[in-house]
Parts: C-alpha cells; sequence; structure tokens
C-alpha cells in the first residue's frame, strides 16, 4: 500500500489494518523508516524494537490472515514512554542512573497492549525521572518539537508526544503527575488523556509521586486516545489504586456530541489569569463559542480551593525524594544538576506540611464535587503559553507557574483531557481542556470528539521539511 | 533578612538530615526562597475542622 503512515492518525491506520489495506508489516516498517530518517534531529527514541517489534507485527499480521482480529489495536505500532516496563528492554526513566536497567516483567499496561495485538515500536525520551528539564545534550536527550525543532516539547512525556505528533508511532503511552501528559500533548498539537487515578494500573511503571501518577494516552485524535484507554484500563489485583476501577465503553459514547452537556468555565483562576497567552485566550475563547454552537451549554463556575492547589501538590514531593532518597545519598552525580535540588525539596516540607495538603486537597474535592452538581464538565484553556525555545525553559524553580493548568487536577485524579484548538501565529499549537468527574472519563472523550469533529486542527501535521538544524 | 533567611535554611536541612555539596546547597536555597511564598501560604491557609486528609 502506497501510504506514508507518517501523515495518519492511529484510527486510519488500525482502519486501514483492518480492511487489509495495511499490513502491521507494512506500518511497522514505515514508521521505523521514519525514525531512521527523522529522529537524529527530534530526539524521540531511546530505544528503538526493531527486531521485536517486527516479530510482533508479523506474528498479528499471521493472525489477521488466520481471520482473527483482537480490537481496533490489532497490529498498531505504539510508543511507549521510558519508565513503562517491557521485560528484556532496557528502561532508563531519562536518567543515566538506570542506563543499564532491563526490566524482566511487563507493566500491567505493556500486557494489555500485547493482549490487544499491538506492536511496541520502541521505547521514547522523557524528562529525567519524570521531573528533570529540557536536554538536548547527554545520554538521554527528551526530544525536539516537530512544530519547531527550536523549541521543547515540554514534559515530562516529551519523547510521547514527539513520536506521536511527528508521525514515528500511530500512539504513545504518557506518564502524568503534574502536567506531563496534557503539557506536552498541548505544546505538540495531540490529544492527551490522563484518565481517573485508579482506572489505569501503574505496576511496572516507575514512580514520580504514588499519590498523583496516572499513565495515558497521547495522540492525534481523540478516537486513538479512547482505543488506547480502552485497552488499559481496569483493574489491576497487584495495583490497589485500581480497586475501585469502574471502565465505561469509551469508543461507544464518542460521536454523541456535545448537545445537552452543560459545561462549567473556570474562568477567574484560568481564562483571566494574568499569564495567560493572548493567542491561547482567544483560542480557548473561540473553542468555547464553537461548543456552545454545537448544543452544549456554557456557564462560569469557580472553585475557592484553586488559588492554593499549587502550594498543596508541591509537599507531594515528599513521595519523590523518599523515591529517590538512596540514590541521593551515594550517587548524587547520577542526577542532572537540574534536577537534583527539585528532588531535595522533597525533604524540606514537613508531615504536617503534607498533611495540610491532604486537607486543602479534600477541601478542593468537595468544591469541585458540588460544581459537578451543576455541570457535566469543566473546561478552560490546556496551557498557558505555547511551547517555549529552549534557552527560554525555565532550568531553575520548584515548578512553574503554568502549571496551574494541569496540577491541581492530579490532586483530584479526575480525568482530564487536552484537545488541540488552534495555532499562534507563529505555528504552534495550542489547547483547550476537559475534566470530567471520577471514573466518566467517556463524557470528557465525548466532548473532545464534538469539538474535534467541529473543527479541522487535529488533522494538521507539522513540516518533516522544517526538522533540520 | 537574607542572613535570618539563610540561617533557617541550614536548619531545616540539617532537620532533614540531608548531606549536601555547596553547589547544591545554594541551588537547594535559592529553590527553597523561591518557594517560601507558597509554603508560608500552605500553612497559613487554615482547613475547616472537618476537612479531614484525603484517603
Amino acid at each position: 500500500m502506497a501510504v506514508s503512515v507518517g501523515d495518519l492518525d492511529l484510527r486510519t491506520v488500525s482502519e486501514a489494518i483492518g480492511r487489509r489495506d495495511l499490513t502491521s508489516v507494512e506500518a511497522t516498517e514505515g514508521y521505523l523508516a521514519r525514525i531512521a530518517q527523522h529522529d537524529r534531529v527530534l530526539q524521540s527514541y531511546i530505544t528503538v524494537m526493531t527486531d521485536q517489534a517486527l516479530a510482533r507485527a508479523k506474528a498479528a499480521d499471521a493472525e489477521m490472515e488466520r481471520g482473527r482480529r483482537r480490537g481496533p489495536l490489532h497490529g498498531v505500532p505504539i510508543a511507549l514512554k521510558d519508565l513503562i516496563a517491557v521485560a528484556g528492554v532496557r528502561m532508563t526513566s531519562g536518567s543515566q542512573l538506570m542506563a543499564d536497567h532491563v526490566p524482566s516483567r511487563d507493566a500491567f499496561v505493556t500486557e494489555r497492549l500485547h493482549d490487544a495485538g499491538a506492536v511496541i515500536l520502541g521505547k521514547v525520551a522523557m524528562h529525567e525521572w519524570a521531573f528533570g528539564r529540557p536536554a538536548t545534550e547527554g545520554p538521554f536527550p527528551t526530544g525536539r518539537n516537530p512544530w519547531d525543532v527550536s523549541r521543547a516539547p515540554a514534559g515530562s512525556s516529551s519523547g510521547s508526544a514527539v513520536a506521536a505528533a511527528a508521525g514515528l508511532c500511530a500512539g504513545a503511552l504518557g506518564s502524568d503527575t503534574g502536567g506531563s501528559i496534557r503539557g506536552p500533548a498541548s505544546m505538540c498539537g495531540l490529544v492527551g488523556h490522563k484518565p481517573t487515578y485508579g482506572l489505569v494500573s501503574r505496576r511496572g511503571v516507575l514512580a514520580m509521586s504514588w499519590s498523583l501518577d496516572h499513565v495515558g494516552p497521547m495522540t492525534r485524535g481523540v478516537w486513538d486516545s479512547a482505543a488506547l484507554l480502552q485497552a488499559i484500563a481496569g483493574r489491576d489485583p497487584e495495583d490497589t489504586s485500581t480497586r475501585g476501577a469502574v471502565t465505561q465503553d469509551y469508543l461507544g459514547a464518542l460521536e454523541s456530541g456535545a448537545r445537552g452537556l452543560r459545561l462549567g468555565v473556570l474562568r477567574r483562576f484560568y481564562v483571566e489569569w494574568s499569564g495567560l497567552d493572548p493567542e491561547v485566550a482567544s483560542a480557548a475563547r473561540q473553542a468555547f463559542d464553537v461548543l456552545r454552537a454545537d448544543g452544549a451549554s456554557l456557564e462560569d463556575v469557580d472553585a475557592p480551593s484553586l488559588d492554593v492547589s499549587m502550594a498543596a501538590w508541591a509537599p507531594f514531593l515528599a513521595e519523590t525524594f523518599e523515591y529517590h532518597k538512596e540514590h541521593l545519598r551515594t550517587r548524587p552525580e547520577g542526577f542532572r544538576e537540574s534536577l537534583r535540588p527539585r528532588l531535595y525539596m522533597g525533604a524540606l516540607f514537613t508531615a504536617a506540611d503534607y498533611l495540610r495538603a491532604q486537607r486543602l486537597r479534600e477541601r478542593f474535592r468537595r468544591e469541585v464535587e458540588t460544581l459537578f452538581g451543576r455541570v457535566d464538565l469543566l473546561v478552560f484553556p490546556g496551557q498557558a503559553a505555547p511551547a517555549l525555545r529552549f534557552d527560554e525553559f525555565p532550568m531553575k524553580g520548584l515548578a512553574t507557574p503554568a502549571m496551574r493548568y494541569t496540577a491541581p487536577w492530579n490532586l483530584l485524579g479526575l480525568p482530564a483531557v487536552v484537545v488541540p484548538c488552534g495555532f499562534t501565529r507563529a505555528g504552534l499549537p495550542v489547547s483547550i481542556q476537559i475534566v470530567g468527574r471520577a471514573f466518566d472519563d467517556a463524557t470528557a472523550l465525548r466532548l473532545a470528539r464534538a469539538y474535534e469533529r467541529a473543527t479541522d486542527w487535529h488533522t494538521r501535521r507539522p513540516d518533516p521539511a522544517r526538522w533540520s538544524l | 533578612m537574607a542572613d535570618e533567611r539563610r540561617t533557617q535554611f541550614d536548619a531545616e536541612v540539617r532537620a532533614a538530615a540531608l548531606t549536601l555539596s555547596e553547589r547544591d546547597a545554594d541551588l537547594l536555597y535559592e529553590m527553597w526562597l523561591e518557594w517560601l511564598p507558597q509554603r508560608d501560604r500552605l500553612r497559613a491557609t487554615v482547613p475547616a475542622l472537618e476537612d479531614e486528609p484525603w484517603r
């Protein structure tokens, strides 16, 4: 089939494989060729699993020959953030401390993807330990934004975003503790979905903060993310946080449209924040108009605890410090200088700070639960500003002010989806964010799909001719 | 004031039993100082009695 897979979204690849217009081997070889051609500049892959991927692809094609198609991910090449375990494949977490670490067992989500027939194409770049800063040099560069390679894709799931946006895979998984799926998805023009906490197992995924870590999809389209979520969601007896997981039919609800949905705009804290880039603000307002025209009702709402949400997020870095404490003591030089102080900061919050944060988190939850008595979903801009140049990216500081757009929703564990809503004059993608009720990821995806269907932002692709340094 | 802050920081580092290089201590101090208003805000925000910790 004379098709460049790099131009396609996951759904199109899936449907072409389903119709047998495209084999999994052809798709896999197509992505491998693009990786070989472009990834020297884009720096999105840490490990390309060429042999394993082709073997899985051949097996997927053989199953198709026998008349068995496991589902929409059958034969579809997927990339994994390099903190998600694949048995026998190096997993670095973007850290030289882990340069030789090879897990012996798949992560739960890897098992699920294999069960769904997906082809794991490789392990993609990330910010060091999911909390470092962008890097273009050193053993594990973090990736370049395919919309402008002088800019960072944000992080920490940077390689997942770059690979998915550049068509070096059909879709990717990332992880999100304060915005690490939604930030890079926004900066690279992707759909990024932080599922409800406890819906997707974290077993086999290296931690940043056990309380706030989420694993989720990063893709070109909403359908793509829903298909990935369908495969990876559900209870895992080995991750107790999934005990209460309630799964839904994520693909089945997608085309129900925006009509009848009640949307709450968090205007004061997000739309009217003085730090919001005017072009992002303008695109978000236009997106709200599209949703209204599509049949949703919008009203302004507020949750006062948003004002202390970043202050309440930071004490969870005590978990991060605890995770890295031994390495910090014995091999501090194994962490980049930009990361070390951020890890040490976790030691300077007291137990009382941590409990105060937990109490404010509960207060915030109650406020938002009250809002969900009036509205079905919350909407607001997905990011504070478009992608920054590498030399603009703040290398110091514990958290950026822009994290107010994402981190509060890790505290509550609610489903949060970013979807592209336009481009700046400089050609950089921007997004809106949709937050739903716990374990109602389907309604958040439904609204994202309604918006996507009404616009064509998701059909634009970065130009490979500009991928040079 | 800056001296008092540094003294406070050094005391917190000792209380946390951190052993830092001079360079890391300076970088951490800068970060700690920048975050201090947020931490003060956290400590000044008094929850209601019924606000139990998240479970």
